[in-house]
């Protein structure tokens, strides 16, 4: 029934410092993400977390093992998976309309349609008040908005969100968080979202993937058999905070 | 109610200080000038009659007209030159490194050490006068262009990738807009150089400009138009600088920078 979207074999990423030691950042990376789950990276830092998610995207290359999206490698970046970066990458000479925009015209649409789009996505995540405003001008969790926005309008199959709301003052993240969960159940586009925050794992994914650091990999997968919206008091999901706690320790 | 009067005096000393130290200036120069023979050093006085005169003749008009339009045709130039090559240099890292000791070896070689070359490259005239200005203002805006495009942060770069922008998009609405803050310092530094060199670049044969006006008035012993011509360039040279910066916060606000 499920349809594998991501899968890694063995996957492995070595880096080479400019004094010529080898580092491993991940090793023996083996995981099968499939067709429009919401799935969590969670781990310490150095976990090499961000470094998978960074081979998934296509800014870096394995060093060793396969990893395959759709059945086919990764050659590079790719408009159909898009990262969204815990520091927004929104460009300050751009209005909100223009930054959602970019990613439209960037694959050659016009002008006049680009714009209908654009407007659709910014109702869609509730920011067409602030359309020509610059990003200076709005707040940290708005921006994080424009963002997400700027990548659903081109209709993406796959998104990448790398401590997303990492910047964001908590009652806002809280917010956030509902936000992305209300837009995935309408796209039903494939997350894969790291975060190194347990709550927010918990919150959002249907399985966290836990990692562990010095060589970086996989420790354990857990399943949240939650149904959403979650109650972040419920029993259960303390019980899940719980496991998942444990892991660290 | 005095709490606001005392902001208003405030205001006003805020806007009077400048004017304070130019007024204090006037009067130690012509303080000093006083123990002085005006042929050597002339006062505030002096000057100004010298500036009145030469304003009431015309020449001292087409001498401003003349200078700005050649301080502009080498700035200009080397703006359309050095902005290019400098976004190309900063894009492709390979060919800054590959040309990055010439420039380096260039760089210090000031402009006015290039003029005996310069008259005989170009002759006596406008030319010469300005091919030093060109090169004043050549350097500052390449290296400052070379080093706003090293600066961009590298998650923009990725974003463009990301959305599979091709290079000239990349280049036209990524980079350019990107690097704009710093290529803008760039063109300040310029202002300043470029406006320094140019009485150096009009002492080369011409027969006009500002700097013309100065070494005729040497030749001359007019010091009083001497120090006139000083004057406007120091005036013209503030001016310049400060429409700059208003085409500054101009494009600034409409690139939404803020400012």
């Amino acid at each position: 029934m499920s349809i594998p979207k991501i899968v890694a074999a063995g996957l492995e990423k070595r880096y080479r410092s400019a004094r010529g030691v080898d580092t491993l950042a991940v090793t023996g990376i083996d995981l099968t993400i499939n067709a429009g789950e919401f799935v969590c990276l969670v781990g310490p830092s150095g976990c090499g977390k961000t470094t998978l998610i960074q081979m998934m995207c296509g800014f870096e290359h394995p060093t060793a093992g396969r990893l395959l999206i759709d059945g086919a490698p990764v050659p590079g970046p790719n408009p159909d998976h898009i990262m969204i970066f815990q520091d927004y990458g929104l460009f300050p000479w751009r209005t909100v309309l223009g930054n959602v925009e970019f990613g439209l015209e960037s694959q050659g649409m016009a002008k006049a349609e680009a714009r209908v789009r654009a407007q659709e996505t910014l109702e869609l995540v509730g920011l067409c008040p602030a359309a020509h405003k610059h990003p200076h001008e709005i707040s940290s969790g708005m921006r994080q908005r424009v963002a997400i926005a700027r990548a659903l309008a081109v209709e993406p199959s796959l998104l990448f969100m790398d401590e997303p709301f990492g910047a964001i003052d908590a009652f806002t993240r809280l917010r956030l968080q509902d936000e992305i969960l209300r837009l995935w159940e309408v796209k039903r586009t494939t997350v894969v979202f790291v975060t190194h925050d347990l709550d927010e794992a918990i919150a959002l994914a249907q399985r966290v993937i836990l990692m562990a650091s010095s060589p970086g990999r996989v420790q354990r997968i857990v399943d949240i058999d939650l149904t959403y919206p979650r109650d972040r008091t419920h029993a259960d999901f303390t019980e899940y905070r719980r496991v998942l706690f444990e892991e660290f320790h | 109610m005095l709490q606001r009067g005392g902001l208003m005096l405030q205001r006003l000393g805020h806007r009077c200080l400048p004017v304070l130290s130019l007024v204090a200036f006037g009067g130690v120069w012509q303080l000093i000038a006083y123990f002085y023979s005006p042929a050597l050093f002339p006062g505030p006085d002096a000057t100004l009659a010298a500036l009145i005169e030469v304003a009431a003749n015309g020449s001292l008009w087409t001498n401003i007209w003349i200078s700005l339009a050649r301080f502009f045709t080498g700035y200009v130039l080397a703006l359309l030159i050095a902005i290019p090559l400098g976004l190309l240099l900063g894009c492709l890292g390979f060919l800054q490194r590959l040309v990055d000791p010439l420039i380096q070896v260039l760089r210090p070689i000031s402009p006015i050490a290039w003029s005996p070359l310069a008259v005989l490259w170009f002759g006596i005239g406008n030319a010469p006068a300005i091919y030093i200005i060109y090169l004043a203002c050549f350097f500052p805006i390449l290296l400052t262009t070379i080093n706003a495009v090293k600066s961009i942060p590298s998650v923009y770069l990725k974003v463009a990738r990301n959305f599979g922008a091709g290079s000239v998009t990349t280049v036209v609405r990524v980079i350019v807009p990107a690097a704009f803050p710093g290529i803008m310092v760039g063109l300040h530094i310029a202002v300043g150089t470029g406006w320094i060199h140019l009485v150096a670049g009009e002492m080369l044969g011409a027969q006009s400009g500002l700097g013309y006006m100065i070494v005729d008035a040497r030749n001359f012993l007019r010091t009083d138009l001497i120090m006139a011509g000083m004057l406007v360039i120091g005036v013209l040279g503030l001016a310049i600088y400060r429409s700059i910066r208003a085409l500054e916060t101009l494009i600034g606000r409409h690139w939404g920078l803020g400012g």
